[in-house]
């Protein structure tokens, strides 16, 4: 058991004004049998009203509706939580089993999946951890290559990638081997920025694990967001109108 | 037998051309997209109406109440406890490969727990007089405007037919679909949502909101603010909306939770509606009761939910993911009618008969590699209906869409839309083939 203290914030600006702004933030760490939250705080400028929803995989959202012009969007949480990770979440789906967008394997990635399959054997955590190994020895952590639309299959191509790849491969190779998987957003120790990474079903319980760094999740990861891919989990999305070119993005984070 | 006298019936067949000149006049007609180019065409009518019995009517009615109340069970079951996966009736396969399964509708109850309040059930008779049920369609059912406007048209120009027999006036449905969207209403007016001037089902939509004084709608119109769904007024204010009757697909109802480059959606609809402030019609999420591949599975829904034996019965299904029918399906290809199960409008139906020795041999391959993909079915020989073609009446196949809705009540709506193929060697008599449409006469007695 841990207590951490997090702060995240992103900042989006436009070149130029935007209005009839709706966004949607999943930003509030749930509430779970692993964290308990002590305090969280959201700030929004400019100021908007706000409605909190929880949707369908149990991620709290934030929506508003920025009518005005305006030229960027910030957003800063801070809060404590305690974090115990012997106590496990047991909220299941079926469609986690199931391969989604961004995990559905391709030609090359089902044969990868079909060399090393004959090794992976033993409980669904040793299956798991074979599995992330196997992906760490193929694949190299390299910034630059991949962006936020590309899927399990174009990384393993690429044969490098981001935490957010890495995570979306080994989601996929999990469930080709039959064990339900989910992708996990979240604020980690190692990281500067947002982290991501998989947690996979025993049969019982979800138990997290790190694809990019290749070990198991402990007391020092806090899940933002969970869902089939990065696609249920975007920490905003958000639809405006304006002749704006470009969007900046500027994401902090830091546990203590 | 059918008591009509064909007095009567001449007199319609005379006024084919003037009724056909009405329609074109009005702008009943339906878009297709070929090869990338839009098109209007004109749904061609033949004014030799199809008449059911009382009887037949009665029976059919029955049956579909029953159908649609266990497919609206069944979609609450999926998006909560999914008991009938549970025990065994549904292969779990079958639910989360579907393209109409969205995990993001999970654990929404939608008011009054009905989520197919307008259902196209599609039909034929068969030539010993039995109905099948073809397909359920309940999404986006479109097609319950011709009939009505047809109906019109004939009583101008047929008068008479309706003073001497005895048939259901189907000017109802305005009524019926306001009952049926009130229902639904979580606090508001009613609206329809189009996705423009150029999707296939334009006239109907702008028809449609005519009939049950709902405001006609695009997306741009529209915005949630507080996870209340508003419409922009002229004069720059806004009206609550409290139930929406979208004309467009689940894919592209909210780019923040469905795909984000959808144009024609509402940012944060489904928050709204998630909170109980507005009332979706169809619900989202309804595609995974309609998949062809469900399809097999509704007569043991029906059993399942109910209690009840169906009175309606399937065409004879195979689904090649069971090995039995695996094997079946294999050996009697040439005989059999295959369909995508994810494709509609008629795209993706192979009759087995059209095919040539290697056709078949590779057919059999892809089914083979993806047997979840298809369901085979055997061909219905189908009733044959009277069409008017130049000076002669020709005998053509046909299929009827009858539209079932589901307010405090489920209702029959007492006409439907009778499809038929213009080809004489087509079984296929969907509107984006080509096929055209007739009246349908309920006799209520």
């Amino acid at each position: 058991m841990k207590q951490v203290n997090f702060y995240y914030c992103a900042k989006l600006t436009f070149d130029d004004y935007v209005h009839n702004h709706s966004f949607a933030l999943r930003v509030i760490p749930p509430e779970t049998e692993t964290q308990r939250l002590l305090s969280c705080s959201l700030n929004i400028t400019p100021y908007v009203s706000t409605q909190q929803t929880v949707d369908a995989f149990g991620n709290n959202v934030t929506s508003g509706y920025l009518k005005g012009d305006h030229r960027f969007l910030d957003f800063e949480i801070k809060g404590a939580a305690q974090v115990d990770h012997t106590k496990h979440r047991t909220d299941y789906m079926p469609c986690y089993l199931y391969q989604s967008q961004y995990t559905k394997p391709d030609d090359a990635l089902k044969e990868f999946y079909t060399e090393i399959k004959r090794e992976c054997t033993g409980t669904v955590a040793d299956r798991a951890e074979y599995l992330c190994a196997a992906l760490a020895n193929t694949v190299v952590y390299e910034k630059g290559h991949t962006g936020t639309d590309t899927t399990a299959a174009q990384a393993f191509l690429l044969k490098r990638g981001v935490c957010q790849d890495f995570s979306h491969i080994l989601i996929s190779l999990l469930r080709m081997d039959g064990i339900a998987a989910r992708y996990i957003a979240g604020l980690a120790f190692c990281d500067g920025e947002t982290h991501s990474w998989v947690e996979f079903w025993t049969g019982d319980h979800w138990e997290g694990i790190d694809p990019a760094n290749n070990c198991l999740v402990n007391d020092d990861y806090i899940v933002i967001s969970q869902g089939r891919d990065f696609r249920d989990c975007a920490i905003d999305r958000g639809v405006m109108f304006g002749s704006y070119t470009k969007q900046l993005q500027l994401v902090r984070s830091i546990l203590s | 037998m059918v008591q009509l006298k064909q007095g009567q019936f001449m007199q319609a067949v005379g006024n084919a051309a003037e009724i056909n000149e009405l329609l074109r006049r009005y702008g009943v007609k339906f878009g297709i997209y070929k090869n990338g180019v839009f098109n209007e065409q004109f749904f061609p009518f033949d004014p030799i109406p199809r008449v059911i019995t009382a009887e037949d009517f009665c029976s059919i009615e029955k049956g579909l109440v029953q159908r649609v109340n266990a497919l609206n069970e069944f979609l609450y079951d999926i998006y909560h406890e999914k008991k009938i996966v549970r025990d065994g009736i549904v292969p779990e396969d079958f639910i989360y490969i579907s393209k109409g399964y969205l995990a993001q509708c999970e654990g929404i109850t939608p008011k009054n727990r009905i989520y197919s309040h307008i259902s196209g059930i599609d039909l034929v008779q068969a030539k010993d007089g039995e109905w099948y049920i073809l397909e359920d369609n309940l999404r986006i059912p479109s097609g319950a405007s011709y009939p009505l406007i047809a109906r019109e048209l004939t009583r101008i120009a047929a008068p008479n037919a309706f003073e001497e027999n005895n048939i259901v006036d189907n000017r109802g449905y305005a009524e019926l679909l306001k009952e049926t969207m009130e229902n639904a209403n979580c606090g508001g007016i009613r609206a329809i949502l189009t996705p423009g001037r150029y999707n296939a089902a334009y006239f109907e939509h702008s028809y449609l909101a005519e009939l049950t004084g709902s405001v006609l709608v695009q997306n741009d119109e529209l915005f949630v603010e507080d996870n209340i769904l508003y419409h922009r007024t002229y004069s720059g204010g806004k009206t609550r909306i409290g139930v929406l009757y979208r004309r467009i697909s689940d894919e592209y109802l909210d780019p923040l939770t469905f795909l984000p480059h959808s144009l024609i959606g509402i940012p944060n609809l489904m928050e709204a509606y998630r909170s109980g402030n507005v009332g979706i019609v169809n619900a989202p999420g309804n595609g995974v009761a309609d998949d062809k591949g469900i399809y097999y599975f509704v007569p043991k829904m029906i059993k399942y939910y109910l209690g009840e034996e169906p009175i309606l019965k399937n065409a004879p299904t195979y689904l090649p993911f069971y090995e039995d029918d695996m094997k079946y399906v294999m050996e009697h290809l040439e005989t059999l009618v295959i369909k995508d199960v994810a494709e509609a409008g008629g795209y993706g139906v192979v009759f087995g008969s059209d095919l040539s020795k290697e056709k078949l041999e590779e057919f059999r391959k892809t089914i083979i590699a993806e047997p979840r993909r298809f369901i085979a079915q055997e061909v219905i020989d189908f009733l044959d209906l009277p069409i008017v073609e130049g000076e002669d009446t020709v005998m053509r196949k046909a299929d009827l869409r009858a539209f079932v809705l589901s307010g405090e009540k489920t209702k029959v709506w007492a006409s439907g839309l009778t499809r038929f193929s213009r080809n004489p060697d087509s079984f296929v008599v969907n509107s984006s083939q080509g096929g055209g449409f007739k009246d349908t006469w309920v006799l209520s007695r």
